[in-house]
């Protein structure tokens, strides 16, 4: 398995694969020392982080950070981003799809405008738009609540996932749509019959993506959140550690409770974020 | 009884009556817009008319209160440039950051795409291991990285007190002279994962025949890389700069999580400025003025991006 790796050489064989994996190794460790640091800090108490630093293995496991971490907040903001995921990830996917079916299968005249119109919202900075939102939520009255947030989510995730849907849809042979046209079958049909489920790897592929996306999201919910019970785990970590900025353990803990759906979804889809991004770029 | 005559007359199949041609063709040219609108209805509305009208009110002296807005034309523009210093820090941090982000991010997802698209065993953890600061927000990345330079408690501090520099310690975040690269270096850790991903993803298009041709004919690892591999790579670069330009523009999370903008504004970009100008000081003219002007710095890099995206195939 190895002979790309170690060619003839002055050192043998042997002793190439050992030099290459121990300088990988060293490598990913240092690459991973932040997560380490994170992970340390939140299993050991604030007095043994104090005397020992980040980086020495805890005294004893302090459990306790944890439960203090969720019962200071972080249980709210954890359902508040869970909520606001599973709304948005669904609607946005449905919506997306039907877009970038219309403009992969449908014989659109316009679809080359009307994607570069979408494509727009993939590189307009965040900030372009939050005065008139603002101002359009407090109309609304929406501003501090988690439908407003949705919203505006479902909003902006068009973009990205009317670009990968479409990178799908392209890759189904017209062949199919055609024959399923003749024998009399609408549109509609087609869609959530035949390429909707055709585009099930990307369906899953933008899922995860889109729901990392919206997880993390920081600076809308930053805007149009004001009331500490309706922070998103983002906003309500960074709040947190404004005000609790000694208490490292409990908010490495806090991180650590935020980024454990993040590590199992990466964990169990990686290969889809592979598939995803390369969906974005066809 | 049925006879045999009877029984050979096929039945007519039963039909719709045929639907008018002309009533078809309109019904089929209105139906893609049907499947269009809930996706073009919202996104017009919470992202392109909001930009349209950010950009109209750039030219209004606001308070983002009062009724009236008052019609200054570029006016907003001149003070930014002219009398506004932290928009020239901004601006020039935002410079910084750009740099880096096309030169460190790409090439340290390149070098590891390179290493770990060959198959050995491990490869798939190393990868994982790798592309995983990706996946987490700005914020926690900033807030974890904030602890490595924590100026007493800090690993990074303690790192270099252990290995006897006890002279380089300082406190990273704080000093204005340089508050703003180790931030630029935390954003790089989880900048790497997508040039990664996006290498590796065009490693795989590269026909592993023209290595062997090429290591046939006698070229080394370094020439069939430069002479090979790298020009085959062409679009994934073109892409990878693109995005990272673009996103490198976007930056504002980490910077909000780890200094604020802080200390004495050193390390504002203008997407941090942009909001501390129109939330906290109600500038919201001069507020919108700057998101235009970081919007056409965007377009420098997204308008060869967009071409690429809606080529002919």
């Amino acid at each position: 398995m190895n002979e790309t790796i170690a060619k003839k050489g002055i050192l043998p064989h042997q002793s190439k694969v050992a030099l290459f994996y121990f300088a990988m190794v060293l490598a990913a460790l240092i690459w991973f020392t932040p997560v380490i640091t994170l992970v340390l800090t939140a299993l050991k108490d604030a007095g043994d982080f104090a005397r020992n630093g980040a980086f020495s293995l805890p005294k004893w496991i302090r459990w306790e950070n944890f439960s203090e971490a969720w019962e200071t907040g972080v249980k709210n903001y954890f359902w508040n981003s869970v909520i606001v995921t599973s709304v948005k990830v669904p609607i946005g996917i449905v919506i997306e799809s039907l877009a970038a079916f219309a403009l992969t299968h449908m014989h659109f005249k316009w679809a080359d405008r009307v994607f570069t119109y979408i494509l727009i919202g993939l590189i307009v900075p965040i900030q372009m738009t939050l005065v008139p939102l603002t101002l359009l939520m407090n109309l609304l009255n929406l501003i501090d609540t988690l439908p407003g947030l949705t919203f505006l989510y479902i909003g902006f995730g068009v973009p990205f996932g009317v670009l990968v849907m479409r990178g799908f849809f392209r890759t189904i042979p017209t062949a199919i749509i055609e024959a399923a046209r003749i024998d009399g079958a609408s549109y509609f049909r087609i869609f959530f019959r035949i390429a909707l489920p055709l585009a099930l790897p990307a369906v899953v592929s933008l899922c995860i993506l889109d729901g990392v996306a919206t997880w993390n999201e920081f600076i809308l919910a930053q805007i149009f959140l004001r009331s500490d019970e309706l922070r998103t785990l983002p906003l309500g970590l960074v709040q947190f550690s404004t005000q609790f900025s000694t208490q490292y353990d409990q908010l490495a803990a806090a991180v650590l409770i935020s980024v454990v759906p993040i590590v199992l979804v990466f964990l169990f889809f990686q290969r889809y974020f592979v598939s995803g991004m390369g969906g974005a770029v066809k | 009884m049925t006879t045999l005559q009877q029984l050979a007359k096929p039945k007519p199949l039963r039909q719709r009556p045929p639907t008018p041609q002309r009533v078809r063709d309109d019904y089929l040219r209105f139906l893609p817009w049907v499947f269009l609108t809930p996706a073009l209805a919202i996104y017009s509305v919470v992202v392109v008319y909001p930009m349209a009208y950010s950009s109209y009110l750039s030219l209004f002296r606001w308070d983002g209160i009062s009724p009236t807005k008052v019609f200054v034309g570029l006016q907003n523009y001149v003070t930014l440039f002219t009398q506004n210093e932290v928009f020239w820090i901004a601006l020039r941090n935002n410079a910084v950051w750009l740099v880096a982000a096309l030169l460190l991010p790409t090439s340290i997802g390149l070098g590891l795409a390179l290493l770990l698209n060959s198959k050995f065993r491990g490869s798939h953890v190393f990868r994982s291991i790798f592309y995983f600061p990706a996946v987490l927000s700005l914020a926690v990345v900033g807030l974890i990285w904030t602890w490595i330079y924590h100026p007493d408690l800090g690993l990074l501090n303690q790192a270099l007190t252990a290995s006897g520099l006890k002279g380089l310690t300082r406190n990273w975040l704080s000093d204005p002279q340089i508050a703003l690269y180790p931030v630029i270096i935390a954003a790089t850790w989880s900048a790497v994962g997508l040039p990664m991903l996006l290498y590796l993803a065009g490693l795989q298009t590269i026909p592993e025949e023209l290595h062997e041709a090429a290591k046939i004919d006698g070229a080394g690892p370094i020439r069939r890389f430069v002479h090979v591999t790298f020009p085959l790579l062409r679009e994934t670069t073109l892409i990878v700069l693109a995005i990272t330009a673009i996103n490198a523009l976007k930056a504002y999370d980490i910077v909000y999580a780890m200094t604020n903008g802080g200390p004495a504004n050193k390390t504002q970009l203008l997407s941090t400025w942009m909001y501390f100008l129109t939330y906290n000081y109600n500038q919201v003219g001069l507020g919108t003025a700057i998101a235009v002007v970081l919007f056409s710095l965007t377009l420098i890099f997204a308008i060869p991006y967009i071409r690429f995206m809606t080529r002919k195939t």
